[in-house]
């Protein structure tokens, strides 16, 4: 397969009253090939957002981008602003948590993804009202004629996101990040949206940049998983292997935090600590003040991402045991 | 997808949207004081309208005098009576319907023209472009509109287009801070976001997104500030810095009776009518239409 997006040493840095505030983003490098899903888990404030937003250059202005991000040969971090819309939507497109606030109030449904298929694929308002109706059919959405006469406020949260996937896909990009795309959703429809979002991936064959601190959802929909800590990658491969024999010991806390592997009523295993935030560089690796095989040799500097075959694991000691 | 079946119980619940909007408009109509305050507003309106056809006589409505019926008091040949140059106030005042009403849009079409796209930029861009059009709508707040029109009366001497054009420089700071609000509020919006995502223009996203949201607010801030721009027309008027006579000014007119508003007193008392149940019937109608214009209220 070919590669389709290439993450190479990002970092992302914020800065206020210029000076950096905060360090989200440490030296980040990853591919996706076309036609795969690639999950980016992690806890909080761990850079996976920040990392998926900058890939459509969708940051603050008040983030710093270093390294280089390559989509079909395009370094997208210096493509000029107008290239880089017709890319946003087109060729690229995303999926948000909350499905509620992503639609303006005003509009009907239907008008909100006709202006995209307006936008970038040139239709009259008729062609692309057929169009969306197709889409909106395509991701089970009922009487689409109906349902594109509704305002968002008039749709539940399920519909709605069925919605903004129907958009994020109506030009039919050839890669669709999604940023906890469930979190907002009840356990069930998080079920539904994500089987939906596997058969359209089967179908249509984009590949999906899947943004979650779920492993267990990672674990079921993606290829391959990548674990960020502090701003950088500690740990890549593919997903069923990852999960089932992890190799960073932060990895393997995260899996044992999952609430299938405690027993009923056994208090839940909690990974112990804080990540690192903002500023704070600790000297050697980020997560050895929390490592319970944390040695000396941990505090020497950033351990490398060492690889063997297809998974890559950045620890000093993940195989001293 | 065996979830449909379930959904397609809730579509059929939720109206479409021409039902939704048909609802507000049925609101509108049901809410008694919008419909009073909407028949006041039509009447006047027709009456702007066809004003010549109405007058009993539309000579001396636009000023010419008629001195062998001066001050009579009302009688069934002059409803309203006559001024001191004769002149039935009937006449009069419907012919006071055009400045008044021309005057209240124009002032607030003006401000609206000039306050929002600046505060539209000033919300949306932020920043210093934000700091330096607030610091400049923060100045023109600070002048006091009847002293800002006196300055212009006494530089470009009196008239109603002087008064219209204070007012309006003293207004559009309002409907800047308006829009700033809505702007700055809907910046981060996750479907402002959502948006940019899509590829959408900077331009476009607060053309089509900002101030789309910003518009219901707009219209009903211009609809009391109808009424009360003519309240202030009327008072400019009255001193002597916006219409001149022989214009049938409901402001000047109150201020003709003035002296003699113990004796003759319906020559003050029924053009000062007009500008209170035109004010009212501006300020009724902008508050049952914040109520009833928002998209998520009831519907």
């Amino acid at each position: 397969m070919s590669v389709l997006l290439e993450i190479d040493d990002l970092a992302v840095d914020f800065v206020r009253d210029g000076r950096v505030a905060t360090r989200a983003v440490r030296g980040v490098s990853l591919e996706l090939s076309a036609g795969e899903a690639l999950g980016i888990v992690g806890e909080t404030g761990c850079g996976k957002t920040v990392t998926g937003l900058s890939i459509l250059r969708m940051l603050p202005p008040t983030a710093r981008t270093r390294g280089r991000i390559a989509f079909n040969g395009l370094e997208l971090l210096e493509l000029p602003e107008r290239a880089l819309r017709d890319l946003r939507g087109r060729r690229i497109s995303m999926v948000f948590q909350a499905p509620g606030t992503s639609f303006n109030p005003v509009f009907p449904l239907g008008r909100q993804l006709q202006h995209v298929a307006e936008r970038h694929l040139g239709l009259n308002r008729r062609e692309s009202a057929r169009l969306v109706a197709e889409r909106l059919r395509e991701v089970g959405l009922p009487d689409p004629e109906r349902t594109m006469r509704l305002y968002p406020h008039e749709l539940s949260g399920g519909m709605l996101q069925r919605a903004m996937i129907a958009m994020a896909l109506l030009c039919r990009p050839s890669l669709l990040i999604a940023d906890e795309p469930t979190t907002a959703l009840d356990v069930t429809l998080a079920e539904q949206i994500l089987r939906l979002l596997r058969s359209l991936q089967r179908e249509l064959g984009f590949a999906v940049f899947f943004i979650s601190h779920d492993l267990d959802l990672v674990g079921d929909f993606c290829d391959r998983v990548a674990v960020l800590y502090a701003g950088r990658v500690i740990e890549s491969g593919p997903a069923a292997e990852l999960l089932e024999n992890a190799r960073h010991p932060y990895t393997k806390a995260l899996i044992a935090a999952l609430p299938r592997h405690g027993r009923p009523g056994a208090a839940l295993e909690t990974v112990s600590g804080n990540v690192p935030a903002g500023l704070e560089e600790p000297p050697g690796c980020a997560f050895a003040p929390r490592c319970p095989i944390a040695a000396a040799e941990c505090l020497t500097g950033p351990p490398p991402l060492t690889l063997t075959g297809d998974r890559a694991v950045a620890c000093y000691r993940w195989d001293a045991a | 997808m065996t979830a449909v079946a379930d959904w397609t119980s809730a579509v059929a619940v939720a109206p479409a949207a021409p039902a939704r909007r048909r609802r507000a408009w049925r609101r509108l109509r049901r809410d008694p004081i919008a419909l009073f305050a909407a028949t006041i507003l039509a009447l006047f309106l027709l009456t702007a309208a066809f004003a010549p056809l109405i007058a009993p006589s539309a000579d001396q409505g636009r000023g010419t005098a008629h001195v062998a019926s001066r001050d009579l008091g009302p009688s069934a040949a002059h409803l309203f009576g006559t001024d001191h140059l004769g002149r039935d106030l009937v006449s009069r005042v419907v012919m006071g319907t055009r400045p008044a009403l021309g005057s209240a849009v124009a002032v607030v079409l003006l401000a609206v023209l000039i306050g929002v796209p600046l505060g539209l930029a000033a919300g949306y861009v932020g920043g210093r472009i934000d700091e330096a059009l607030s610091r400049l709508t923060d100045l023109f707040l600070s002048f006091p509109p009847l002293l800002l029109a006196m300055v212009i009366a006494a530089l470009l001497g009196p008239s109603l287009t002087h008064a219209v054009f204070a007012l309006a420089i003293s207004w559009w700071p309002w409907y800047a801070r308006l829009a700033r609000s809505v702007a700055q509020s809907l910046r981060h919006a996750p479907f402002v976001d959502a948006a940019r995502v899509f590829g959408v223009r900077t331009p476009t996203i607060i053309a089509r997104h900002v101030l789309r949201n910003a518009l219901t607010p707009i219209l009903v801030q211009a609809t009391v500030d109808a009424g009360t721009v003519i309240l202030a027309v009327g008072s400019l008027s009255f001193l002597g810095l916006g219409s001149q006579p022989p214009l049938p000014d409901w402001g000047l007119m109150v201020s003709d009776g003035r002296t003699t508003v113990l004796t003759d007193w319906w020559i003050a008392t029924f053009p000062g009518l007009a500008i209170f149940v035109v004010a009212l019937g501006f300020n009724l109608l902008g508050d049952a239409l914040r109520d009833v214009l928002d998209p998520r209220s009831g519907g």
